[in-house]
């Protein structure tokens, strides 16, 4: 088993293409580990370092204490799933699943012996002597990630394994990963950019934007405490409401307008706000943070809107409300909830909720809830200068 | 289902004659120089024809083609050709995977060496010929000279029926390495790269990776390479024809050349046309099973 820790590694790729710019990292020993963030922000590149198959510009790379800059992908012993599956194409699925062993001189009998456990467990036994031509994406995929299994290496490394298949296929490869990764034990990183997958599978999540790091934490923490306006903005379906607003009021941190609407701000808030005082901010609102019957706890403040729409997912409605002043805020409901486009209805905010960011930097100033200002170790894998 | 048109014909139907149009002049001249000798040459070797008695007076049915057969000297011609096929398609294959994957791992300059790699492809084989006489000559040739100054006595390349038979071989692989080097750069940079990623993960060597995944990979570029060049090389005339002309003896008596005897030597166009039939038809049958392999891998 293998801790992976990365210091200042940055990759260049030809001259001048940035592509991971100084991170530092550390995945601990047998933690699963989400690299999230949008395409093209370097996800893949870092998990390639991990894996030696990208040369890293500069910085440390450690696997299990050493140092492995130098060290070549074979001597790593990691498994990488990739994206696009890798197969052998000219293997059937046992040979394809038996060519590192044998490569490593494994026994054949444990080889036979692997390869059983690991097909039965996946469900894919009644393939082996398929080609990868003949098999579907859902089942191709199973297969790369058999080939990772048999192997038995010190970590896996598995980039955006699931984006190929199926929503019911691909819930149904989270949950089977989850298990997979508790019944071993193994370190596993998990390249994705999307954010449910991140945020149900990872023990950790790391989020990355152009080539940075931005917040590093378990999934709650960081939906809770998102270090910026950009995580914020990531997490989630529908993710959190960002406006545009202007602390206001008395001592400049009484009310935060929103142009159309003001909304107070409790007293016991407002501290945390003073260096803003005035000034402009992003006020963040959770969509489950907005009701359209007044809660009884007394921190709610009404505002009358316009309905927009309504999206029925099923399980639950999206709301899309016009605050006025060019501002819509989208709001998550029951299923039993009903409106027509157009009608004027009342919403009760939490004003307990409230996040407030800084325009320019986008880094948070107070996060919702109990919580209050901002925990600077959350920040502290803010670079120099903000993303 | 197929749409009819004002003139009455399907969509499909219109295109296939707008193409039949476009492809006619073509079409045409493809006629008139291959089909027509080639009747010809099939009506020639039925018939009692020589230059003696160039007429088509007497029609002798597969008399030609029996008489052919028969012939002392052609099991030798058939066994030099069929020597010449194997060792110039085997070499030219091992030089040429060589030089594919060097060109393949090759990041700058790969323009220039293709260049050069190109050059001798575009000489006609006549030239060819003539080059590589000249420079063999074993008396006045650049490459007896170039030995004899380290000390090696004189090579009569031409003159031995040992050697003889090499140097149309190594001539020919000169002329036609790139056609095998280029074939396969090209099957080789339409190769996946990912499974050579998941080959280094799985801790394979160079060595490996060669043998188990690019030497798979490549099995169908590989076979319609050396098809191709096994066509081309069993018709090979030309540089015989300028350097040695068959000989010493018959040590190059290619089976085209023994062919190309008969009819300006021996005079007797009939049996040569029959002949000529016979390579044909082999020819055709490994052409056409080229034909149903590169189908086959659709
Ligand atoms: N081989 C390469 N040569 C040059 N630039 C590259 C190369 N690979 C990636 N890049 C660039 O590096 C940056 C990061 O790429 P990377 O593949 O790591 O992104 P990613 O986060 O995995 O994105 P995605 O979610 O789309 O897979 C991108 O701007 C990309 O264009
Ligand atoms: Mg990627």
């Amino acid at each position: 088993m293998a801790n992976i820790v990365l210091e200042g590694v940055t990759k260049v790729y030809g001259q001048d293409i940035l592509a991971v710019d100084n991170i530092d990292l550390e995945i601990r020993e047998g933690e699963f580990m989400v690299l999230l963030g949008p395409s093209g922000c370097g996800k893949s590149t870092t998990l390639r370092m991990i894996a030696g198959l990208e040369e890293v510009t500069s910085g440390t790379l450690r696997i299990s204490d050493e140092v492995v800059n130098d060290v070549d992908p074979a001597d790593r012993d990691l498994a990488v799933v990739f994206q696009n599956y890798a197969l052998y194409p000219h293997m059937t699925v046992e040979r394809n699943l038996a060519f590192g062993l044998k490569l490593r001189k494994t026994p054949q009998e444990v080889i036979d012996r692997r390869i059983r456990d690991t097909t039965a467990m996946l469900g894919i036994d009644s393939l082996l002597d398929r080609r990868p031509s003949e098999l579907s994406g859902g089942q191709q995929q199973r297969v790369a990630l058999g080939r990772a299994l048999v192997r038995d290496p010190e970590a896996f490394l598995l980039d955006e394994p699931l984006s190929n298949l199926d929503a019911k296929l691909r819930a149904a490869m989270r949950t089977e990963l989850i298990k997979i990764h508790r019944m071993l034990g193994k370190t596993v990183v998990h390249v994705t950019h999307d954010q449910v997958e991140a945020m149900t599978m990872g023990e950790r999540i790391c989020i990355m934007r152009e080539g940075r790091i931005i917040q590093v934490g378990p999934p709650l923490e960081v939906y809770r405490h998102p270090a910026d306006s950009f995580v914020a903005g990531f997490l989630a379906s529908p993710p959190m409401n960002l406006l545009k607003a202007r602390l206001s009021g008395h001592h400049g941190v009484d009310e935060v307008d929103l142009s159309a609407v003001n909304l107070p701000i409790p007293r016991h808030r407002q501290a945390p706000l003073r260096r803003h005082a005035g000034s402009e901010v992003v006020v963040g609102i959770r969509p489950e943070d907005v009701h359209t019957q007044e809660p009884s706890d007394g921190t709610h403040h009404r505002v009358d809107i316009t309905v927009v729409a309504v999206e029925v997912l099923g399980p639950e409605v999206i709301l899309v409300a016009d605050l006025g002043g060019g501002q819509e805020i989208s709001v998550r409901q029951g299923a039993t909830f009903h409106a027509v486009a157009g009608a004027r209805i009342p919403l009760y905010i939490d004003l307990e909720q409230l996040h407030f960011f800084e325009v320019d930097s986008g880094l948070a100033v107070l996060h919702g809830g109990a919580s209050g200002p901002v925990r600077p170790e959350l920040g502290s894998y803010l670079k120099e200068g903000g993303p | 289902m197929s749409v009819a048109t004002a003139d009455g014909l399907t969509l499909a139907g219109r295109d296939r004659r707008f193409g039949l149009l476009l492809t006619a002049p073509g079409l045409l001249s493809l006629l008139i120089v291959i089909t027509f000798p080639l009747f010809f040459t099939l009506f020639t070797s039925v018939h009692d024809y020589t230059l003696l008695t160039p007429n088509y007076d007497t029609f002798v049915g597969l008399e030609n083609y029996e008489e052919a057969l028969d012939e002392e000297y052609l099991p030798g011609s058939l066994w030099v050709t069929t020597k010449f096929v194997l060792a110039s398609i085997v070499i030219e294959f091992i030089i040429g995977f060589a030089v594919a994957l060097s060109l393949h791992a090759t990041r700058r300059f790969g323009s220039i060496y293709y260049l050069i790699l190109l050059a001798p492809l575009l000489i006609n084989p006549v030239v060819v010929g003539l080059l590589w006489r000249m420079l063999l000559h074993s008396e006045l040739g650049i490459i007896n000279y170039a030995i004899g100054l380290v000390g090696i006595s004189p090579v009569s390349w031409l003159g031995d029926a040992d050697i003889a038979f090499w140097t149309v071989v190594l001539t020919d692989i000169w002329h036609q390495v790139s056609f095998m080097a280029i074939l396969l750069v090209a099957g080789l940079a339409a190769l996946p790269r990912e499974p050579y990623e998941a080959a280094r993960m799985d801790g394979a060597s160079t060595i490996s990776c060669f043998i188990h995944i690019t030497l798979p990979l490549m099995r169908p570029v590989i076979a319609v390479a050396i098809l191709l060049r096994m066509i081309f090389a069993i018709k090979t005339f030309d540089i015989v024809f300028i350097m040695t002309k068959g000989g010493p003896g018959t040590a190059t008596d290619l089976i085209s050349y023994y062919i190309y005897r008969a009819a300006f030597f021996g005079l007797d166009i009939g049996r040569a046309s029959a002949m000529a039939a016979g390579l044909l038809v082999i020819i055709v049958a490994l052409t056409a099973y080229l034909y149903r392999y590169m189908n086959s891998l659709k």
